[in-house]
């Protein structure tokens, strides 16, 4: 078992991160979210973070409840930002037939999302940038990555340009489902 | 709101400095040296700076980088204001010649910050991505200065010191002065970067005709350096450790 995970606090936090949500909207269906890349508990591959290239990591999700018309990913981190969490990468817009997405989604605006993500649309992290950016966490403190999806029961019509906050709000009423992937990145 | 979107573009870095008022807002440091253009004698029209063909225009002799340095900061500051279908960028303004001549005088407090950074990008790119930066693919050169603006590469112990965003952004804030700025400091070569902003140039003077010109974004470019009138004093800026900002001629 990674080392993090056998601190109590860390446990305590990961827990209860986990189980906020879940109580804020218990009647949503729990959609199981993975990757081929990370594992929940276990620590990032360096290429997704700026250890390594930066690149957007593999997800891929199942389970969606009927009726999802469409699906969004938020990665943030609790341990980080003033006030948490600090967003590393929202893509909202999602066609409700995706089943996951790619490594290496486009960092640049003349690159187009991939056929099956069209549509998609990459919102503002938490440096106020439309792309994924890894974690780079202090030396010496393990930092826990939420990868949440979110299944909605209607195409919203967003605009690019939304935030955090923004897609929330924008949400609100209409998550039929949700689910998410929690590795850990630490640098030494 | 696509246009919102923020990449290391041309068009990013131009919103960043204020788009048609960047050339105002830049402050040209005063490094008056030889390589400083001569103002021209008269106005010139010329939009573009033209090359008789066949000759190549003559390599950029450093006096403070290194020539592993300046081609780094040159690659860096290619990034930032690349030649497109707008016309040159900042290499071809001499942003590189304008921050190198500004290292030995106005600067000089930031040359082991260019020495340093400059050595801890090439390690970070050699870490994180497994090649020197110039031989990087575009994504990956793309992906690397992000993370060096946005504090990422800082404490991936390839020695920058404090964090990398500041690096980032006194290069970024001197290219803006080199390819900007009047070009009697060196930089801002053949008025390309007054050109790309359309800043038709100082006028100490002007008439209801230059007014109209002006409003009906008709106005022709004087290609004249601030200095090149009398109103105007060459000082010389000098930062010195002890004293501050001091002004002569």
């Amino acid at each position: 078992m990674n080392t993090l995970l056998r601190r109590p606090t860390s446990w305590a936090l990961f827990l209860g991160l986990l189980a906020t949500p879940v109580l804020a909207q218990p009647q949503t269906h729990e959609i199981i979210v993975e990757s081929p890349a990370m594992t929940t508990g276990k620590t990032m591959p360096s290429v997704y973070t700026p250890d390594g290239r930066n690149l957007s990591p593999p997800i891929t999700w199942r389970n969606l409840p009927a009726g999802t018309r469409e699906i969004a990913v938020v990665c943030s981190d609790f341990g980080a930002g003033n006030p948490p969490p600090w967003v590393h990468w929202i893509i909202y817009s999602i066609p409700g037939s995706a089943t996951g997405l790619p490594e290496g989604l486009p960092i640049m605006e003349e690159t187009p999302m991939p056929a099956a993500l069209e549509g998609a649309i990459q919102g503002l992290n938490g440096w106020r940038r439309p792309y994924y950016r890894g974690p780079a966490p202090p030396a010496g403190t393990p930092h826990l990555y939420h990868f949440k999806v979110y299944a909605l029961d209607t195409e919203l019509g967003l605009q690019p340009g939304l935030d955090r906050e923004d897609l929330l709000r924008a949400m609100e009423g209409h998550i039929i489902g949700q689910g998410e992937l929690v590795p850990v990145y630490e640098r030494f | 709101m696509t246009d919102e979107r923020r990449t290391l573009s041309r068009r990013a870095l131009l919103r960043g400095a204020g788009a048609a008022g960047a050339a105002a807002a830049v402050t040209a440091v005063g490094v008056p040296t030889a390589a400083a253009p001569p103002a021209p004698e008269a106005p010139r029209r010329r939009l573009a700076p033209e090359q008789p063909s066949g000759i190549a225009p003559a390599p950029a002799i450093y006096e403070q980088l290194t020539a592993d340095e300046a081609e780094l900061l040159e690659a860096i500051a290619d990034h930032l204001i690349p030649e497109d279908e707008l016309g040159p960028g900042a290499v071809a303004a001499g942003a590189v010649v304008y921050i190198d001549r500004a290292l030995s005088g106005a600067l000089s407090d930031s040359r082991n910050a260019y020495r340093g950074g400059l050595a801890a990008f090439d390690r970070y790119c050699r870490a994180s991505r497994g090649a020197p930066f110039r031989e990087l693919s575009h994504l990956d050169q793309v992906s690397a200065l992000i993370d060096v603006e946005t504090g990422g590469a800082t404490g991936a112990k390839t020695g920058f010191s404090g964090s990398s965003a500041s690096f980032f952004g006194m290069v970024r804030n001197h290219v803006l002065q080199g390819t900007f700025g009047d070009p009697y400091y060196g930089g801002n070569r053949d008025y390309i970067g007054w050109d790309l902003l359309r800043y038709p140039g100082v006028r100490t003077a002007v008439s209801p005709a230059l007014q109209e010109a002006l409003e009906a974004g008709a106005l022709e470019p004087n290609h004249r350096s601030a200095y090149d009138s009398p109103n105007f004093e060459k000082a010389v800026v000098d930062q010195r450790r002890e004293g501050g900002t001091h002004y002569g001629d």
